[in-house]
């Protein structure tokens, strides 16, 4: 046990995902080493994160403002919708630079297992997005699970009802791996989602 | 610490760290199992999809205090066609939710096994709707030894006028017994549960649309009365 306030922190860092007591230990005490404005910034930037981001009105994104920067952006697709599990997988969408649509972030998977059920994600959000925004293609990019697989199958039973073009995203082969590593599954589904040279 | 060689099905699993997850399988011979799979999460992971639910593969273990880590993985039936039909994936949800409320662990789990397995090769091959979930559950409480007195009065033996069902009293109830709690039966849902109880999941009697549901509505009732749970995987989708 430590001096109160070094302990307090200690006990805070443990509890942050991937981060034990020796970590969290060994964290505090670097931040005790550091410059006071260094650690000044870091308190900071975690109350201003917490303080000042919210979720964006349209697609659930994290956001400043009331839309976040991809639904303010004029320039983007609006007739494509990318359906996301979480935030972090805009991101990862965005770094590809090769998609100028919009998002719209579920909260989560489909996992009747687990008790989650159309319910407890934002399908009706998304139904309710159709029409004013003139959404013609949806783009399911959820994990290639069997949750995820479950959520795409789901969207589209309920949205081509609608007149929605509904597509998920290839699955494949990784660039880079070798075919002799390929499991029967994503190589099966490599082999259906074959493209024309 | 020893490795180990073991055949299963992957029941579920959930993340565990930066890339890794716990697998839980249900193997034959050594029930429930618990495993971690290194890396898994990652999409050069050389595991692949070869650890998705209700694949079934050969394993080889690395025996940890906790829990085995897999060193090695061949998948045995991949099921595909369970992940392209979103009620072929809910009833094999119902499936494997309900074999992992009744698994144990390091126990012998043979008959379970089979019966996880001949469901599951039911849906593959195209085979649907509420009698298949029924028959498997009806399966189930055998296999754990509550199996439903559906020919007979539970009460007295009788085997007419079987028009009532006790959940805690173990079946059907005939006019003349009282038993405390007992739901009234449509007539010919204890023939048809008795039916589907005997029959081979891979080839089920055709459906009856007026029984079925409240069919899997007993079967799937009893059964939670009796795991003393909820099977989240039908409830959810209704």
């Amino acid at each position: 046990m430590f001096e109160g306030p070094v302990q307090r922190l200690i006990d805070e860092l443990s509890r942050l995902p991937g981060i034990g007591a020796k970590s969290a230990q060994r964290l505090a005490f670097h931040l005790l080493s550091v410059e006071e404005a260094d650690a000044h910034r870091l308190a900071v930037a975690i109350t201003d994160m917490r303080d000042q981001i919210k979720t964006c009105g349209r697609c659930f994104n994290v956001a400043a403002e009331e839309f976040c920067s991809i639904c303010r952006d004029q320039r983007r697709d609006i007739s494509m919708v990318c359906v996301v599990e979480r935030p972090q997988d805009i991101i990862v969408l965005e770094r590809t630079q090769e998609y100028r649509g919009r998002y719209h972030v579920l909260g989560g998977s489909l996992s009747p297992i687990n008790g989650i059920g159309p319910g407890q994600l934002r399908f009706d959000e998304l139904m309710d997005r159709l029409e004013p925004e003139g959404i013609e293609e949806l783009i399911v990019a959820t994990n290639p699970t069997i949750e995820g697989d479950a959520t795409a199958m789901y969207i589209a039973r309920e949205f081509k009802p609608q007149g929605v073009k509904v597509t998920r995203l290839a699955s494949g082969l990784p660039v880079g791996g070798d075919l002799d590593y390929a499991d029967e599954l994503t190589l099966g589904r490599a082999l259906i989602g074959r493209s024309e040279l | 610490m020893a490795i180990r060689h073991d055949q299963a099905i992957v029941l579920r699993s959930y993340p565990f760290g930066e890339a890794d997850r716990v697998v839980v399988l249900l193997s034959p011979n050594n029930g429930k199992i618990r495993t971690v799979a290194k890396g898994v999460r990652k999409t050069k992971s050389r595991f692949g999809g070869r650890l998705e639910h209700f694949t079934h593969v050969d394993l080889v273990l690395y025996e940890g205090r906790n829990l085995d880590t897999i060193t090695q993985v061949a998948v045995i039936e991949p099921f595909p066609r369970l992940r392209s039909d979103l009620d072929a994936v809910i009833a094999a949800g119902t499936m494997v939710e309900a074999a992992d409320a009744v698994a144990q662990e390091e126990e012998s789990s043979i008959r379970l096994f089979l019966l996880l397995q001949r469901g599951l090769k039911a849906l593959e091959a195209g085979e649907r709707g509420q009698d298949l979930i029924t028959s498997f559950l009806l399966k189930l409480a055998d296999v754990v030894g509550v199996a439903p007195s559906l020919t007979q009065c539970v009460s007295c033996g009788r085997l007419e006028d079987l028009h009532r069902f006790s959940f805690g009293g173990g079946g059907a109830i005939c006019d003349r017994c009282q038993v405390e709690g007992a739901v009234r039966l449509r007539d010919g849902i204890t023939d048809y549960l008795a039916v589907l109880a005997d029959a081979e999941l891979m080839s089920l009697p055709p459906g009856d649309d007026r029984l079925s549901g409240e069919a899997r509505g007993i079967a799937r009732r009893f059964v939670e009365y009796h795991l003393d749970r909820k099977l989240n995987s039908l409830a959810v989708m209704e």
